[in-house]
């Protein structure tokens, strides 16, 4: 059985849709990313057109955020000022993004910065992530990574502390908001929603707490991909809402259950299934960028 | 075959019959041999809407309907637009602009079309998948032409928009038959055209084409149209699509 969906102009099977959009709602629920990075090559592998695809994704991440925060919110792990600090930080973060965009697309650079960036990015949260957790499960219960790592000695010397009493930090609001930005920048960069860095940096910048992450990592995707959907929809109409629906069903399905295998595990190990997955992920795009032969012939969109 | 989908909704169109064989088609016959007529019957292009896709069903009455050698072939071709390829090669990439290329082309043919035609019959006949791409005039003579247009062949057909043996044929007392041509889910609006070709003994006897516009209805129609014109409705219920759904299985997770 096909469908049509009315703005990618494709013909699709649902159930196939259905079952990539609950894979990637469970890692949503478990991880706490939205799951772009993953949702988004998938959906062009299918053969949406790839505007379409990056558009759609967005609004089946808006519903699945929603329905994986919720779970998080009742068990009170969702700190709300972190995570508006770093939403502001990655909405100002994104306006800067799009700005340096033009520029790289201006000098005809765009894709090879793309492909570097996220490869550099992956490779090094992955690798960073894949050790230490490696370390924790062996050294000790499994949990988060310690508080007085050296990572987060630069911290303590800046100034606007606030306490976030939900993550039990006592921090400057700086870090959160610079890392918003960055965050935010590298969104607009390379289209995805960034959780897959935000993640990372919560826990090993700002020491967050795994779970409280996962929520509070969520809760900030919610509006973000919130913002990115209605400015593609508005502006290029690109989000295809059938397309999205389908995808949503099967999401918000996945993200229930992903948010309950979270449950069950330790946060080290948590981290480390998260670490494999983004070096999966770099290790697709090493071998799309530099090693998978190119189709001799291709059509292009008349203008 | 439920009636309840989504995918397109299209005008019905009536088609004129022809009486005679086309001039082409009077020129191929020789004197030796009787005159014959071929078209499609007067009747109408009837779209059947259901999950699965969409048909477009055409009526031919075919004289001397006894005769063995007497085959039908049809195709559906349209919209016509520019096409841009791209070739990648060593010393850099190679483009080629086709001034107008169909959108889709479905063809099928009976067996005795098949046993007897050939190639070339099919493109004087403009049955040619091919031949239906135009090139800008500097390029027609170019050796590379047929290797562009064979790509851009290829291209369509990965993404089910060129197709072959789709079109199931039917016969019926008196000459007449049918062919259900089905109607790529993909295919976009526009202006498109049926032929239908009768060949015998290999040769083209008859032909009638008949130009429709492919439009979509319903839902399918709705979020399209809202899309493009109405940007700002679109973009808010997108969201709000997204909250609801969100909202209602966080809901449901609390019970």
């Amino acid at each position: 059985m096909l469908i049509h969906l009315p703005i990618a102009q494709v013909a699709v099977d649902p159930l196939i849709l259905v079952v990539i959009g609950m894979v990637v709602g469970f890692l949503s629920g478990l991880f706490g990313v939205g799951g772009g990075f993953l949702l988004t090559p998938l959906l062009i592998f299918y053969g949406i057109p790839a505007a379409v695809a990056v558009s759609t994704q967005a609004n089946q991440i808006l519903a699945t955020s929603i329905a994986g925060v919720s779970a998080h919110w009742r068990e009170r792990q969702v700190d709300t000022q972190l995570g508006t600090l770093m939403l502001a930080g990655g909405l100002a973060g994104s306006t800067m993004g799009v700005g340096v965009f033009s520029v790289l697309k201006a000098f005809g650079i765009v894709d090879a910065t793309i492909s570097i960036l996220y490869v550099v990015f992956l490779s090094v949260i992955g690798g960073m992530m894949a050790w230490e957790s490696i370390n924790a499960l062996g050294k000790s219960d499994g949990g988060d990574p310690g508080r007085r790592t050296r990572f987060r000695l630069w911290m303590r010397g800046l100034p606007i502390k606030r306490r976030f009493p939900r993550s039990g930090l006592y921090i400057s609001i700086i870090p959160p908001i610079g890392i918003g930005i960055i965050v935010g920048m590298l969104a607009a960069i390379l289209g995805v929603g960034g959780g897959f860095i935000l993640a990372p940096a919560m826990v090993y910048l700002l020491g967050v707490p795994t779970r409280v992450m996962v929520g509070t990592s969520l809760f900030q995707i919610i509006f973000l991909t919130g913002y990115v959907t209605f400015l593609q929809a508005t502006f290029n109409g690109t989000v295809d809402l059938v397309l999205a629906t389908v995808l949503m069903i099967g999401g918000v399905i996945g993200a229930r259950y992903g948010a309950m295998a979270g449950k069950r595990m330790k946060a080290a190990q948590l981290r480390l299934l998260l670490a494999l997955l983004v070096l999966a992920i770099a290790g697709r795009l090493v071998y799309e960028t530099w090693f998978q032969p190119r189709p001799e012939y291709r059509l292009e969109a008349v203008a | 075959m439920s009636r309840l989908a989504l995918p397109l909704a299209i005008g019905l169109l009536a088609v004129a019959f022809l009486t005679g064989a086309p001039a082409a088609a009077q020129r191929q016959d020789g004197g030796d041999r009787p005159m014959m007529s071929a078209g499609i019957a007067e009747d109408r292009i009837e779209v059947q809407v259901n999950y699965s896709g969409s048909e477009i069903v055409v009526f031919t009455a075919m004289p001397q309907p006894e005769n063995d050698t007497l085959g039908l072939a049809v195709a559906l071709v349209g919209k016509m637009t520019p096409q841009v390829m791209i070739r990648h090669t060593a010393q850099g990439d190679q483009r080629i602009q086709f001034v107008a290329a169909p959108e889709v082309f479905v063809f099928g043919e009976e067996k005795a079309v098949t046993d007897t035609v050939t190639p070339e019959t099919m493109v004087e006949a403009g049955l040619s998948a091919r031949s239906a791409a135009l090139p800008r005039i500097e390029e027609l003579l170019s050796p590379e032409l047929e290797a562009w247009r064979t790509a851009l062949v290829d291209l369509k057909t990965d993404q089910g928009l060129y197709t072959t043996g789709r079109v199931q044929f039917r016969h019926f007392e008196g000459g007449l038959r049918r062919a259900n041509i089905e109607l790529p889910l993909n295919a976009p609006p526009g202006e498109y055209t049926v032929k239908a070709v009768a060949f015998r003994n290999g040769r083209m006897v008859g032909e009638s084409r008949q130009t429709f516009t492919l439009a979509r209805g319903g839902l399918d129609a709705t979020l399209f149209d809202l899309s493009q014109q109405h940007g700002l409705v679109y973009g808010f219920v997108a969201v709000f699509l997204g909250a609801l759904v969100g909202g209602i299985a966080a809901w449901l997770q609390r019970k």
